[in-house]
């Protein structure tokens, strides 16, 4: 009997053990995703949204069609702010690549969209107003 | 070397845009991504990009972007 209870006691601690290093893998593995992702938002940033990005975790874009500006945060979901020319925010627009993409990857798609095809861009966010001030 | 660079879980692939039959593959590739619905960009100069709608084999990088939803 003690013995079949030694026998389980060690199945359940390889179990363990297994989804420990599962779990290890797999977020080195969600880890490494994000940094290649980051990596590529910075070669594809020009110089000064670069250091912005990297001081600030975010940085400011000019829209294609309207030239209004907007700051795009470091994040995945409602991390778009449009600016008034006074650098007030305005609003805060929430529109991302299909897909569960890593922050790096879904703020350089929002980059590209707002700078080549602000219109089409915002003709599928959604737009919140939010009280002023951070 | 040139590059395709897709924004989903298949990876990026780098192609020989002087192989005539890489050159190949990477339009076929470019067609079957733009008509799921991703978007192709190249960067035009330092911090610049622009959208393309037909294969340029001369891009030494393009970026693809899955359709753009609301949040």
């Amino acid at each position: 009997m003690s013995q079949q209870i030694l026998l389980a006691v060690g199945w359940i601690g390889l179990a363990l053990i297994c989804m420990l290093l599962l779990s290890a893998l797999s977020r080195s593995g969600a880890f490494e995703t994000e940094a290649r992702a980051l990596t590529l938002l910075k070669e594809w940033l020009p110089p000064k949204q670069r250091a912005c990005y990297e001081r600030f975790r975010y940085f400011d874009v000019v829209g294609s069609d309207t030239g209004t500006r907007y700051r795009i945060h470091h994040g995945t979901q409602t991390n778009i702010e449009e600016l008034s020319h006074t650098g007030q925010r305005v609003c805060k627009w929430c529109f991302a690549p299909e897909g569960n993409l890593v922050a790096g990857d879904v703020m350089l798609a929002q980059k590209i969209a707002l700078e080549t095809n602000e219109r089409g861009a915002l003709s599928v966010a959604h737009r919140t107003f939010v009280s002023m001030g951070r | 070397m040139a590059s395709q660079i897709v924004m989903d879980r298949t990876g990026d692939t780098r192609f020989d845009n002087q192989d005539r039959a890489e050159v190949t593959k990477a339009e076929q590739r470019f067609r079957e991504l733009t008509g799921a619905g991703f978007t192709a960009a190249v960067r035009s100069g330092l911090g610049e990009q622009r959208i393309i709608r037909s294969f340029d084999p001369t891009a030494e990088e393009t970026l693809f972007y899955p359709r753009l939803v609301g949040g």
